[in-house]
């Protein structure tokens, strides 16, 4: 419990740092005791799971920070064992049912109906439903997805699921209308700004402005990096100095690199030394559609503008393949090589302009 | 032969080396001159084949005799095999003799078959014997008496006289109805008209039955003059040439003799050799001392001495002399050779089962064969081997000794193979001198050769025995006489060919004689007369649907065949593969759709293309290249995740595009896929390194992160903020800002489930690795280095981490179940602890008087006064030594007692708090 992340995270609604009428709405949410299932998404490090916890202690009080891990083990109908980890306390169960793979169908149709067929015995003084919460929710098959319709209708009385996902797009429509949305966006950097400094004052640390400037601005706004990053730049000096080298993810630096060496030099060879980078980035559990978007990123803020639409395109003509496809590698190395392919005619159109 | 001339320069040595097969061939030709001799006697000439069992039977010949019967006697089993099955189908027609005179044509028309089935084979010699000329033909007839006779009396309804009248009539009008041209139809105007019926009868089946050993006969001794056989087999009637359409050519062609096989010579000769070193223990002939060559015999006889004339100068032998050599070599003390078994190899079809048997015949053994069909389970695999090794039949023909030939032993089971080695290895207790008779006892040796044969050589199962077997490889048959035999074979059977479209077969069969001679049958079943290159080429049957490896499929896809040259014969100028567009398609479809693999091959494609020599300029066949795999990647989503398997049959298109793409005159450099496999291992052993990170973090933050978040965010910071800049001092004199900074490096070391771990690098020094390795999951290579923490860094965080753990561990414990700790703190500062040994040393404790002074532990803590004894009241100085050991012992936390012979000494309770 010693990294600030965890240190200073807030525990309650009222204790929330940004966002604040958000947490009142929640707040009034759950005041008469009972709530919708709820969709709450969010990019990473917003604090979606951070809200949800506040959620549930305000509903169930500080029992639900007894947290313990429960393993599962799921038998599917071909006789495949699965294995899960649940962590739940006394009110409600987390499951992340990606981990599951491709028989998270499986999981969600015996785990979750577990939990919702068992009645509350003591309605008195209990809560009449548990909740669980689903994490990842854009990870799931399609299958699972069409598994856990029915079951939020059905067991209604007895559970509430409390869905988390990074976007909606790949949340199928009928679970999403009957969820209540709730976006959870990321913190401006005023925000972030004044958390870093809030908790550096509390670790009796001084932070220079431009220092958490820059954090945030490094971080993206994500308020978990940031957090890390600062602590990692406390780590490699303290007291902080304004122009202090903030450390990054070595992936960023690496896809970085890979960006620029593609825009550096077109021909097959190349193309086979940004294969082996891909390839690297793809074993370092790094998601292809993170690389895609990473290198589309970088890509379009070094090529012209007048490229830049063809760019964004051909982007997302080449991710949709890769959700549709499996092998993400032959899906990127596809999007290189139409960039060189693009890229290098640009630019010998451009040389022979300037030739006449 | 010229190959061997080119070998042996010297004509004798030629002599010497092919001894064996010269004397094999001299017999043989005294065979063969036998049967033509007998042609020339007999007026029916075709006949005299069939005579050979009749002569062998009773004679009992000599081996060489019955070797060169083999063949023969097979073939006429043949012949009267096919006989007897026609036999029976016609006797079905037989209607019940009720009613005579409606149905006597028939019946009596069919009588002879059944006699000929009843009577045996004792019977059938008669008919073939009876000349064909009147006279004799008539006196067999009047032979035949006994079977009217019983006609009559059996019949006794009607008379005989009506029945002769009425095979009368259709006797006549048989003879008039007859447009055959044979000599049979005259002769059977001079005869009585039911002899003729069934002379004709009779005649008709021998002269199949002639006619096809005389065309075996002339196959085998290759003559060409088959003009008398050629216009009976075109005006062969409707229902024999069914009988013969049934029959394999590969088994009707198939080589009888030594001389016809189409194999190498080579292997040919060194097979027959090794199974002539049986000879001595088998038939118990000495071998010929090669009287010819003494003085290249004589080393052979000193045995292993090298110093041979001709191979002196080269130090290292071919393989070819190796053989050779392993074949002069000495006999055991049992006369057996050294190698037990031969081993054949070979790819299917080249005539490896043949050879054998062909072989074991003529070195006059009865072949026993066990094959793939039979059960090899070692129990019967055991007896079935000793069935074939031990005993000999004591009946009939084939009273020589067995020959066993184990063919498909790549198939079998280790258990049999390994029952085979035994079999071999078997030692005769009683020494030498016992070869020759035969041991009744159970275990006795191996006597007789074993001939294994498989295809692939190099089966797990089979290495024992290729290391005690004489091995032999078959080369590929030689295309050109491969061709020749297609060529008489066709010949024969009218079909029209030139040698050109002969040899496009052999080469699109790969030289396998089986398909070859299957695809002419084939071809000549669906009504080709002519046979010509095109319709080889057009033909799909001839091409061996073997698994010709992913090199060779990735070689296909990336390499533009040149235009052969041009061969012997019209329209051959065109390989497959190369030629105009729509023919490399079909030919690389083909290739792609008949491997199979269709994700290795495109995995091969995919690591492939990059380094191919083609110029392109502006990467659009590298993008399309790229389109095609990612289509078949989604065609592969499809078909697995909705088992739509019907769209498996797009996915060879993928090596077709790549084809037309990539592929370049150039022998293009492939090297296997591996990076594919690699990746997957390397995703994997990350996933598994964070997730045992993961596992072993408590919830309380378990809940906040996920693998992804891991990998993502916090991973390499996390890496960054365990690293601190610490003095390289004793922990102990850390300020103590150091000391907190290092108490929050421990907490959140084991909150993220993160320790070092002491190992051993492969040079011999220690280092401390960070466990889980998830060091690996988050460096990158190429990256300027992270900041490392020294060994003595490492070597001190991680002692502290397991105190810290030591710590927690017992406060879990004590927190778990208070009543432990309380006891324990009451044990401790009890007023009377209650131990086994205090109950001995009571009489000296309660003698002391306690001291007080303040008691210092070994660490240098203070501990607890214990509570004062009561004061014994008689005290007196010469209890002195006694109260001052009683002081000693009584007060002290530690105590020592002696028990003869064991000790389990020294205990006292400690806790981790007191030592930390």
């Amino acid at each position: 419990m010693s990294l600030w992340v965890d240190k200073y995270r807030p525990t309650s609604l009222g204790k929330l740092d940004y966002h604040k009428t958000q947490a009142t709405q929640l707040k009034n949410l759950v005041q008469c005791g009972d709530f919708p299932h709820l969709l709450v998404y969010g990019p990473s490090g917003a604090g979606k799971k951070t809200r949800i916890m506040c959620l549930l202690r305000e509903l169930y009080g500080a029992g639900v920070e007894k947290l313990r891990i429960e393993h599962h083990t799921i038998v599917a109908p071909s006789k495949k064992k699965i294995e899960i980890n649940t962590i739940a306390s006394n009110y409600h169960l987390e499951v992340n049912p990606s981990d599951a793979g491709n028989q998270d169908r499986v999981v969600i149709q015996e785990l979750i109906k577990t939990v919702a067929q068992s009645q509350q015995i003591q309605t008195s003084t209990q809560r009449e439903f548990k909740v669980v919460l689903l994490t990842e929710v854009d990870r799931l098959t399609k299958d699972a997805q069409h598994a856990l319709r029915r079951t939020m209708e059905k067991y209604m009385s007895t559970c509430r699921l409390i869905l988390c996902s990074t976007s909606t797009s790949k949340v199928i429509d009928p679970i999403r209308s009957r969820c209540l949305a709730i976006r959870v966006p990321l913190p401006s950097t005023e925000e972030v700004c004044n958390v870093l400094t809030s908790i550096c004052k509390k670790e009796g640390l001084l932070l220079p402005p431009e220092l958490a400037k820059h954090i945030t601005e490094k971080s993206g706004r994500n308020l978990r990096k940031a957090l890390l990053m600062c602590e990692a730049c406390r780590v490699q000096q303290y007291p902080f100095s304004a122009d202090q080298d903030v450390p990054e993810t070595d992936w960023e630096v690496y896809l970085r690199e890979t960006a620029n060496a593609i825009v550096s030099q077109q021909s097959p060879q190349r193309l086979l030394e940004v294969r082996a980078r891909l390839y690297e980035l793809l074993t370092h559990c790094i998601p292809p559609d993170i690389i895609m978007k990473g290198l589309v990123t970088e890509l379009l803020s070094n090529c012209d503008g007048q490229l830049k639409t063809e760019v964004a395109q051909m982007a997302a003509y080449y991710e949709h393949r890769l959700q549709l496809g499996n092998k993400a590698i032959y899906h990127l190395e596809a999007f290189t090589a139409k960039f060189m392919a693009i890229y290098k005619k640009f630019m010998e159109d451009g040389l022979d302009a300037m030739m006449f | 032969m010229d190959e061997y001339d080119e070998l042996f320069e010297i004509q004798d040595d030629f002599e010497d080396q092919f001894a064996d097969e010269l004397e094999a061939m001299a017999q043989m030709e005294d065979e063969s001159a036998k049967p033509g001799k007998r042609q020339k006697q007999d007026p029916g000439g075709n006949i005299s084949d069939i005579e050979h069992p009749l002569d062998a039977q009773p004679t009992t010949p000599k081996a060489k005799r019955q070797k060169q019967d083999a063949g023969v006697a097979k073939r006429l089993f043949n012949s009267l095999q096919t006989q007897e099955s026609k036999a029976p189908t016609e006797r079905d027609d037989i209607t019940p003799p009720s009613s005579p005179e409606q149905c006597e044509t028939p019946r009596n028309f069919r009588t002879t078959p059944a006699v000929l089935d009843i009577s045996g084979f004792a019977s059938i010699p008669e008919t073939p014997r009876r000349p064909p000329t009147a006279a004799p033909a008539s006196l067999h007839v009047l032979r035949r008496p006994p079977i009217e006779g019983e006609y009559i009396s059996v019949t006794d309804t009607s008379g005989s006289r009506v029945y002769l009248r009425q095979t009368e009539d259709t006797g006549t009008k048989v003879q008039d109805s007859r447009l055959v041209p044979d000599p049979q139809g005259s002769l059977g105007l001079l005869t009585v008209p039911i002899s003729v019926l069934r002379d004709q009868e009779a005649e008709r089946r021998h002269q199949q039955d002639v006619q096809e050993s005389q065309r075996l006969i002339d196959l085998l001794s290759s003559s060409v003059n088959d003009v008398l056989v050629q216009p009976e087999e075109e005006s062969d009637d409707p229902e024999d040439t069914e009988g013969r359409a049934s029959r394999l050519w590969v088994d009707r062609f198939s080589p009888r003799q030594y001389t016809q096989l189409l194999s190498d010579d080579f292997t040919n000769r060194c097979l027959l050799k090794w199974l002539k070193l049986w000879d001595t223990v088998v038939f118990g002939r000495e071998r010929k001392a090669r009287t010819a060559r003494p003085d290249r015999q004589a080393p052979n006889e000193n045995s292993f001495k090298p110093n041979q004339p001709n191979q002196i100068q080269n130090r290292f032998k071919t393989k070819i002399e190796m053989t050779e050599e392993l074949l002069e070599a000495e006999l055991d003390q049992y006369n057996r050779p050294r190698f037990k078994v031969a081993l054949l190899s070979g790819p299917p079809g080249l005539g490896k089962t043949t050879l054998a048997h062909v072989i074991a015949k003529h070195a006059g053994y009865n072949v026993v064969e066990i094959n793939a069909s039979d059960d090899r389970s070692a129990e019967v695999f055991q007896k079935r081997i000793d069935t074939a090794t031990q005993m000999k039949s004591v009946l009939g023909s084939n009273e020589r000794p067995n020959c066993l030939i184990i063919d498909e032993i790549d198939g079998a089971p280790a258990a049999a193979i390994n029952i085979l080695l035994a079999t071999l290895s078997r030692k005769d207790g009683h020494g030498a001198g016992a070869e020759t008779t035969k041991k009744k006892k159970k275990d006795a040796i191996l006597l007789r050769p074993i001939i294994c044969i498989c295809n692939d050589l190099y089966v797990p199962a089979l290495r024992p025995l290729r290391q005690q077997a004489f091995l032999l490889v078959f080369p590929q048959t030689q295309p050109s006489r491969l061709a020749q035999r297609l060529a008489e074979i066709s010949v024969q059977q009218g079909m029209k060919t030139d040698t050109g479209t002969l040899l496009c077969l052999c080469e699109k069969a790969d030289n396998d004689i089986r398909s070859c001679i299957n695809t002419l049958q084939f071809l000549h079943g669906r009504g080709h007369k002519r046979v010509d290159t095109k319709t080889i080429q057009c033909v799909s049957v001839g091409q061996k649907d073997q698994n010709k490896g992913l090199f060779h499929l990735w070689q296909g896809i990336f390499q533009l065949q040149r235009t052969k040259r041009k061969r012997i014969g019209e329209g051959f100028d065109e390989a497959p593969g190369s030629g105009g567009g729509g023919q490399r398609f079909e030919h690389i479809l083909h290739l792609a759709s008949s491997s199979g693999e269709f994700e290795k091959v495109s995995q091969g494609l995919y690591e492939n293309y990059l380094s191919m020599h083609v110029r392109d300029p502006n990467l659009h066949s590298v993008c399309e290249a790229l389109e095609w795999l990612s289509f078949s990647d989604r065609l592969n989503q499809v078909i697995m995740q909705g088992q739509h398997f019907s769209l498996m049959r797009y996915l060879p298109f993928l090596s077709v595009a790549f084809h037309f793409l990539f592929a370049h005159t150039h022998v293009p450099r492939i090297s296997y896929p591996h990076s594919q496999y690699e990746a997957s291992t390397r995703l994997l052993s990350s996933r598994n390194a964070l997730s045992t990170m993961l596992a072993e973090i408590p919830a309380c933050i378990r809940t906040r992160i996920s693998q992804l978040s891991l990998s993502l965010d916090m991973l390499t910071l996390l890496l960054d903020i365990i690293c601190p800049k610490l003095r390289p001092v004793n922990p102990q004199l850390f300020s103590s800002r150091e000391k907190e900074q290092m108490r929050e490096l421990i907490s959140t070391m084991l909150a993220y489930n993160l320790s070092y771990r002491q190992d051993r690098t492969p040079e011999g020094q220690y280092t401390y690795m960070l466990e889980p390795h998830v060091e690996e999951v988050v460096r990158f290579p190429g990256l300027p280095p992270r900041r490392q923490l020294t060994y003595q860094a490492k070597q001190t965080i991680s002692r502290e981490m397991e105190q810290e753990k030591m710590r927690r561990a017992e406060q879990l414990m004590l927190q778990r179940n208070p009543a432990v700790h309380k006891e324990a703190e009451k044990k401790t500062a009890g007023p009377n602890p209650i131990k086994n040994h205090q109950q001995r040393l009571e009489n000296i404790v309660k003698q002391t008087t306690v001291e007080i002074r303040p008691e210092v532990d070994f660490f240098g803590r203070a501990v607890d006064p214990k509570p004062q004894r009561p004061h014994p009241t008689s005290e007196t100085g010469e209890k002195c030594a006694v109260l001052s050991m009683g002081t000693a012992v009584g007060d002290s936390d530690v105590w020592f007692r002696f028990n003869e012979g064991m000790s389990n000494a020294v205990r006292r309770n400690v806790y981790i708090r007191e030592l930390l």
